[in-house]
């Protein structure tokens, strides 16, 4: 288990020492790149399955919280831990043109993604997140120059890219800043233990929009993501099927810790519920306007995150594991979809029977695609029916538009999937298939892969929902986190200082303490 | 192993040969093969039909704390075997001529898939049809609409394209309604079963009874094309070939019905409904339903009457005589319900003999469309028979099944009392016979155009299935009670009072129906008219076809004289002031502001202030969180 903050060093170290190495040998900057991603997997799968459990916490340096800085290591800490480097390898920018200052920032992605999950304070979280933002910004821009709409536009839609995260950025420190006064403490154990008191009240929901807003602009919160469809539709379909799959998935992973060990009012919820929604409607409603497939794979993943806010929302277990069921379910189909989008740029009806040049692409195509909508018996659906049945059960009335937008959002998702898939399926040809961009290698067997994993779990369904239901109930544990980060004699101390009374918002969670 | 399985088994096995042998020639007869087993296994059920026990399928799945369970029952059987005997018809008018044509005309692969489309819609259909709880109820659901979709979808007419993406824009709102319902019965009994729900049901609100029987009704409308969502299911079950519109147009949209005999009667429970009454109004939730259903007979069949295509005008029909179902049905009485089930059967046996009349008449002319037709029945005698049997069965005319059914629904509906349901459903039937009335004409009377003087009989291939439809047509209708045995047990299925039969038609104190009487009837009024002409009348002089007169004018038979074109020139002149086409102007309304509010959000995401907006986004949560929504 000690040697899991390698996961975040060894990038770390690859990320700055890759340009100085290119300077002797090019291949060997790249191959340590490569190395790095593997060592990454192998010591991650070397300890999986050890935190079912018990979630396992690793002070860094042995000094002990809250003063020391902490990895807190659960499944979902760990499950992320594995997709980032997988993810990134699945994505690297294998072809020999690309400057090596793409690879570095591709690692230092690793690695802030890799630290963002596994830090157990909110300082560390901001650093990882503001090192993400760098690594984005930078690959952004690198890929813009690089992009096909022309330089304006990349240059653009980055410097809209830039100030929203920056805003973000600046949103997020202070609502950390704010919770810091209030708390005095910026480790998440401990904070989870004073929030009750200290962070019950005004200050702290505000400090809480202000980090949900903040951090939204990575995940594709309404209304700060309306950088999204133009960065995607400026860099590499390689670059946006990582940052819509994975990134997106990480601020909302920050979000989620946040507000289960912090923030567990139901006004900090209903917000996030009415952004959710919000979200969901705005980005179906305008890909149903869209003309270009990258358009309308931007769009539908803001309405995507809309509903992954939407099922987070939910109070309780369920909220958790419905919000991981559809988070990973779009991380896994997205990336698909945009590997696919990547050979099919142009307007939509240059695609007229595209499906006869290439039917196997299609027929990949109309899987992911039945998915998304939540077609029976695949996994989107099981997903889509977690949200809907929660929601349903929701006394507030808040919860009840949700679901009504949910639905409908639904509705307009399949009008313009389906007019996708019937001019794919076109009996007229359109534009040749010579002056239309092949499909590569490495994208058919990323989507055929994900249409494996889909049809995989569409089989094994019922021990994913066993998985999926354990890693809800470890991270809504509030106490389990506390519990794990300081020993007995911590918490007799903390107590101590702080005179606080254990008191505990939600009371299901208090037969677990204990352990 | 129940039989069940047994069905299943050989329903993914006949998907999966399929599936990977579709390029190969011969497969139509694989196909056929495979639905006489199917048949078969559903004959080896056939107690169900006459009362026996549910028969449940080993295969469970338990997910989410539910346990997903397939079974048969009574209604499950009854809806099965219409299902499985279409697809058979369906087949058999597919494998010989038929199929050859198609296969020139696109290719093996195209006409593989036509077969795949239509084994699916099989299957999926018998998923549903098995489904022992909500939530399996509503993957068969889904799996039946997207099966419907791949048959809609395999026809390359721009026409038909566009009436794909409406049916499936229509059904993922269906199904979206369907999916909102079962959510709050999840959220109200904490499970999805059916034992739960109609335990739970009792103790509903009447909040809580609108809000699931319209939320459910609305889902299962969608499919059934009930008035107001009857704008997508005619040209989209139309435009399909030939096969797939007999199969569709036959079946497939009664997947509404079962379901709202299985949510809505079975578990909700219609005396639950009738009990709601609808503010400032005499009527209460189930007249609502009633009425649903009479103007359903009524819209539709009006519209079949304008229609220039011959197929259109008989998928219009098919959604006007979901209409007759549903009122039978919601009239509560033993009578009405059976006369509703009962027309399930009747309709499907007409409609599938219509569309495979008109799909002969395509293969041997090569069009439907009315202007291009007229005089075939010199040509094409046998199709020409046929097509008169089933519409005398649709327009609900003795001594055909279509009357047995119609009759019992408006005897029901007499009997109740409701006077008003009883004209809405005769002005449905005007227009029916109108309209058919103007299908036989336009094709098959008149004189026979110069083009079609070659045209020969339907083959062998299609003739059968047409002919042994006819068929059944007449026993049945002569002998209702046949088929009343199955309505019988599907009703004691569904909670109701069976209907009391026997052979020959309905026993009822207030004066019942013998069709075995009415047919010999009818037979000896014919004979003896007959015994009058031939034998006690004067010299008789056959008349030739082009042999007309039109006006007082003498027509030569070089210029062939066809009334066709803008048929019912008189009545539209009266009526054709109510087509408004309200429904039609409201789909597009609600388009409009679909795309309205696109527009709108488009424009938000392109704001050139997006710092700007993350701060007025922070007051206003700011604002929120302090209170501020509450």
């Amino acid at each position: 288990m000690d040697n899991l903050i390698l996961v975040v060093i060894l990038p770390l170290l690859a990320a700055f020492l890759m340009p100085a190495m290119a300077r002797t040998s090019e291949v060997l900057a790249r191959v340590t790149g490569l190395m790095v991603l593997f060592i990454s997997i192998i010591i991650i799968t070397s300890v999986w399955g050890s935190v079912d459990e018990q979630a396992v916490s690793y002070a860094i340096g042995g000094f002990r919280p809250p003063m020391g800085i902490v990895f807190y290591i659960d499944q979902l800490s760990l499950l992320f831990a594995l997709l980032i480097p997988v993810m990134i390898l699945l994505f690297w920018p294998w072809n020999k043109v690309t400057h090596i200052r793409e690879y570095s920032l591709m690692m230092l992605l690793t690695a802030s993604a890799s630290g963002l999950v596994l830090s157990g304070d909110l300082f560390n979280i901001y650093v990882f997140y503001e090192l993400l933002a760098v690594a984005s910004y930078g690959l952004v821009v690198a890929q813009g120059r690089a992009g096909k709409k022309g330089e304006g536009a990349a240059l653009a839609a980055s410097l809209r890219y830039l100030i929203l995260g920056a805003v973000g950025s600046v949103m997020m420190l202070i609502g950390i800043a704010i919770i810091y006064t209030q708390a005095g403490t910026l480790n998440l154990a401990h904070l989870a233990l004073l929030a009750p008191e200290k962070l019950n009240n005004m200050a702290g929901l505000s400090a809480f929009a202000l980090i949900l807003i903040g951090v939204g602009v990575k995940a594709e919160l309404f209304p700060v993501n309306t950088w999204v469809p133009e960065v995607y539709g400026a860099v590499s379909t390689r670059l946006s099927a990582l940052m819509a799959g994975l990134l997106s998935k990480l601020a909302v992973i920050v979000i989620i810790r946040v507000l289960v060990l912090l923030f567990p009012q139901p006004e900090a919820l209903q917000l996030m519920t009415i952004l959710g929604m919000l979200g969901v409607i705005s980005g179906e409603l305008v890909a149903w306007r869209s003309r270009d497939m990258i358009r309308m794979l931007s769009f539908s993943s803001i309405g995507q995150l809309g509903l992954v806010f939407v099922a987070f929302s939910i109070p309780g277990d369920m909220g958790l594991m419905a919000g991981f069921a559809v988070a990973l379910h779009h991380l896994l189909v997205k990336p698909a979809l945009f590997m696919l989008a990547s050979g099919w740029t142009g307007p939509l009806e240059s695609l007229k029977g595209a499906a006869k040049q290439s039917p196997y692409i299609a027929a990949l195509f109309v899987l992911l695609v039945m998915s998304l909508l939540g077609v029976p018996p695949l996994p989107g659906f099981w997903a889509k029916l977690l949200i809907v049945v929660n929601l349903a059960s929701q006394a507030a009335p808040v919860y009840q538009f949700a679901l009504a937008f949910v639905l409908i959002a639904t509705v307009i998702e399949a009008a313009y999937l389906y007019r996708v898939v019937m001019i794919l399926y076109h009996p007229n040809q359109g534009q040749q298939a010579s002056v239309r961009e092949k499909h590569k290698a490495f994208e058919l067997v990323i989507a055929s892969g994900a249409a494996v994993i889909l049809i995989a779990v569409a089989l094994q369904v019922q021990s994913m929902e066993t998985k999926l239901s354990s890693m809800a109930r470890q991270t809504g544990d509030r106490q389990h986190y506390i519990n794990t980060v300081f020993s007995k004699l911590d918490l007799a101390d903390i107590y101590h200082q702080n005179k606080v009374q254990q008191t505990d918002f939600r009371s299901n969670n208090q037969l677990q303490g204990s352990k | 192993m129940s039989v069940l399985d047994e069905v299943f088994i050989l329903c993914a096995l006949g998907a999966l040969v399929l599936f990977v042998f579709h390029r190969i020639r011969g497969i139509e007869k694989l196909a056929v093969v495979f639905y006489a087993a199917l048949l078969y296994l559903l004959i080896k059920m056939s107690g169900l039909g006459y009362g026996g026990e549910v028969i449940y399928s080993s295969f469970s799945l338990n997910i989410l704390g539910e346990t997903l369970q397939w079974r048969f029952d009574a209604v499950s059987w009854f809806f099965a075997i219409i299902t499985v005997a279409s697809g058979l018809f369906s087949a058999v008018f597919m494998s010989g001529k038929w199929g050859e044509s198609y296969r020139e005309k696109t290719s093996n692969a195209a006409y593989g898939t036509l077969q795949i489309a239509l084994l699916l819609n099989v299957n999926s259909m018998l998923i549903l049809l098995a489904s022992g709880d909500l939530l399996s109820l509503f993957i068969g659901w889904e799996l039946v609409s997207w099966a419907s979709f791949m048959m809609m979808a395999l026809n390359p007419d721009k026409q038909a394209r566009q009436a794909a993406i409406k049916y499936i824009v229509y059904a993922m709102a269906g199904a979206m309604a369907f999916l909102a319902a079962m959510a709050y019965v999840y959220g109200i009994t904490g499970s999805l079963q059916y034992a739960e729900l109609a335990q739970a049901s009792a103790a509903l609100s009447n909040g809580q009874i609108i809000l699931l029987s319209l939320l459910f009704f609305t889902g299962f409308a969608i499919k059934m094309g009930l008035i107001p969502f009857h704008l997508w299911q005619a040209v989209a079950y139309a435009e399909t070939p030939a096969p797939g519109a007999v199969f569709l147009g036959a079946i497939s949209a009664r997947m509404g019905l079962y379901a709202i005999i299985v949510v809505l009667i079975q578990l909700i429970g219609l005396g639950h409904l009738q009990q709601i009454h609808i503010p400032f109004t005499f009527w209460n939730l189930q007249t609502v339903l009633a009425w649903v259903g009479a103007l359903t007979t009524i819209i539709p069949t009006y519209i079949a009457l304008k229609q220039n295509d011959a197929r259109h005008l008989l998928a219009w029909h098919g959604v006007g005589q979901g209409g007759y179902m549903l009122l039978g049905l919601m009239t509560l009485n033993s009578l009405g319900s059976a006369g509703g089930l009962l027309h399930v059967f009747n309709y499907a046996t007409y409609q599938a003999a219509l569309f495979m009349t008109i799909g002969a008449v395509i293969y041997r002319t090569g069009t439907a469309n009315f202007d291009k037709l007229g005089g075939l029945v010199t040509q094409m005698p046998l199709t020409f028979m046929v097509m008169v049997f089933s519409i005398i069965g649709l327009a609900g005319l003795p001594p055909m099944n279509g009357f047995v059914s119609k009759w019992m629904v408006y005897r029901s509906l007499l009997l109740d009392g409701e006077p008003l349901l009883f004209v809405a459903a005769v002005i449905g039937t005007l227009g029916t016979i109108l309209s058919v009335y103007k299908l036989v004409h336009n094709t098959f009377l008149g004189q026979l155009r110069v083009e079609h003087q070659n045209v020969r009989e339907a083959p062998l291939s299609l003739l059968i299935p047409m002919l042994v439809l006819a068929a059944i047509m007449f026993v049945t209708g002569m002998m209702p009670g046949l088929v009343l045995d199955w309505v019988a047990s599907a009703q004691l299925a569904m909670g109701l009072v069976p209907v009391t039969y026997n052979l020959g038609g309905i026993v009822l104190a207030s004066g019942g129906l013998d069709m075995i009487w009415i047919t010999l009837i009818l037979f000896y009024g014919l004979g003896v008219g007959a015994i009058i002409f031939y034998l006690l009348g004067g010299r008789a002089k056959r008349v030739h076809q082009y042999d007309n007169y039109a006006g007082g004018h003498f027509l030569t038979s070089r210029v062939r004289y066809h009334y066709s074109h803008n048929f019912y020139a008189g009545l539209m002149h009266l009526i054709g002031g109510w087509y408004r086409g309200s429904f039609k102007k409201l789909e597009q309304a609600i388009v409009s502001l679909v795309s309205l509010l696109s527009q709108l959000s488009e424009n938000m995401y392109r704001s050139a202030q997006p710092a700007m907006m993350v701060i007025i986004v922070v007051v206003l949560s700011l604002w929120s969180i302090s209170g501020g929504i509450n």
